[in-house]
C-alpha cells in the first residue's frame, strides 16, 4: 500500500520536482510555529503565567491554530507520500505521529474544560503540562527522523 | 560582509568541537525549533492583537514579551553555534543572507514600535488600533514568516 502511495502521481511530483519538497518543508515549519506556538502560549497561561491575558476559549486563536494544523496535515501528507514505505518503518516518525495525535486529543480535552472567567483547575493544569510535553516530543521526534 | 568573518573562525576550536559531536547538531536543531515556537507563538498574539483581530488589552498581551525574548535568545545562541559549526556554508548561502536581513528588519521594526509607538499606545484599549500600529504588526508578521521560510530553505538553495 505504501509503495503504491509512493507511485501515485502526486507523490512522484513531490519527490521529482526540484521545488516541491523544500517548498512543502517551508510551509510545514510555518504551520509548526503557529500550532506549537499557540498551544505553548495557552498551556503556559493555564499553568499560571500571564495572569491578566485572557487567552482561554479565544475563538480567533483556536481557529488560527486549527488552520495551522490543517496546513501541516496537508503538507505533512504530501511529504509523507514521497517516502511512505521508508517512514512507516521509522521509529521517530511513528513516535512523532503518536505524540501529535495524543496532543490533539489533549487540546480538545483542554478546550472542553476551561472557562474564561475562572482560574484553571488542577486537572486542566495537568493537561496543559501534558500538552507542552507532547508538542516538545513531537518536535524532538520529528527532527530525529533525519538522524536515526 | 559575512565571508571575512567566516574565514576568520573556520579553524576555531569551537567549530572543530561542534563538527566532532554528531548528536550536538540535532540537539541544537531541536532547541532552535522550540525557540521559534515560543518566539512566533507569542508574537502572533501580540501582532494579531495590534492589527485589531483579537480584542485583547494591549498591556495584557505584553506579558508574552518575556517568552518571546526567551525564544529569541535560545535561537540566537543556537543560531550562532550553527554558524560556527559550518561558517563557510552559511556565509555564502542566499537563504541564510535573506533570513538575516529579515531578522534585522524585524528587530528595527520592534525597536521602532517600542520607542516611538509604545508611549502613544499606552492608553489604547483594543477598540481600533492606529494605522501605524497595524502597519508595524503586519511588517512584523511578514518578516518573521519570511524568516521561517528562508531558514528552512537554507539546505536547498545555493550561494548568493
Amino acid at each position: 500500500m505504501f509503495i503504491w502511495l509512493e507511485n501515485t502521481s502526486l507523490a512522484l511530483w513531490v519527490s521529482g520536482s526540484y521545488y516541491a519538497y523544500p517548498a512543502l518543508l517551508s510551509l510545514h515549519i510555518v504551520g509548526l510555529a503557529i500550532v506549537v506556538g499557540l498551544a505553548c502560549m495557552q498551556d503556559l497561561k493555564l499553568l499560571g503565567l500571564f495572569s491578566t491575558l485572557e487567552l482561554e476559549r479565544h475563538l480567533a486563536l483556536v481557529k488560527l491554530a486549527l488552520a495551522g494544523f490543517c496546513l501541516n496535515l496537508l503538507s505533512g501528507l504530501l511529504l509523507f507520500s514521497s517516502q511512505a514505505s521508508y517512514l512507516v518503518t521509522s521509529v521517530p516518525f511513528l513516535f512523532k505521529i503518536s505524540a501529535i495525535a495524543t496532543a490533539m486529543v489533549v487540546s480538545v480535552l483542554i478546550q472542553s474544560r476551561i472557562k474564561s472567567t475562572q482560574p484553571a483547575s488542577s486537572s486542566v493544569k495537568v493537561l496543559a503540562l501534558a500538552s507542552l510535553l507532547l508538542w516538545s516530543s513531537a518536535i524532538i521526534a520529528g527532527r530525529l527522523i533525519a538522524y536515526v | 560582509m559575512l565571508e571575512p568573518f567566516a574565514l576568520a573562525i573556520v579553524d576555531s576550536s569551537l567549530t572543530q568541537w561542534i563538527q566532532a559531536n554528531y548528536w550536538l547538531w540535532p540537539i541544537l536543531e531541536i532547541a532552535h525549533f522550540m525557540g521559534l515556537s515560543l518566539l512566533i507563538g507569542g508574537l502572533l498574539i501580540v501582532d494579531l492583537n495590534l492589527v485589531g483581530l483579537l480584542q485583547l488589552r494591549q498591556s495584557a498581551t505584553h506579558k508574552l514579551l518575556p517568552i518571546v525574548v526567551i525564544g529569541f535568545g535560545i535561537n540566537l545562541v543556537t543560531g550562532i553555534l550553527f554558524f560556527y559549526g559550518e561558517p563557510m556554508r552559511y556565509a555564502v548561502n542566499i537563504g541564510f543572507q535573506i533570513k538575516m536581513c529579515l531578522i534585522c528588519l524585524a528587530g528595527l521594526n520592534a525597536l521602532f514600535y517600542h520607542y516611538k509607538m509604545g508611549p502613544l499606545m499606552a492608553d489604547w484599549n483594543s477598540a481600533s488600533p492606529p494605522p501605524l500600529a497595524k502597519l508595524i504588526a503586519v511588517t512584523s508578521l511578514t518578516a518573521w514568516t519570511g524568516v521561517l521560510l528562508f531558514g528552512r530553505l537554507i539546505p536547498y538553495v545555493g550561494t548568493g
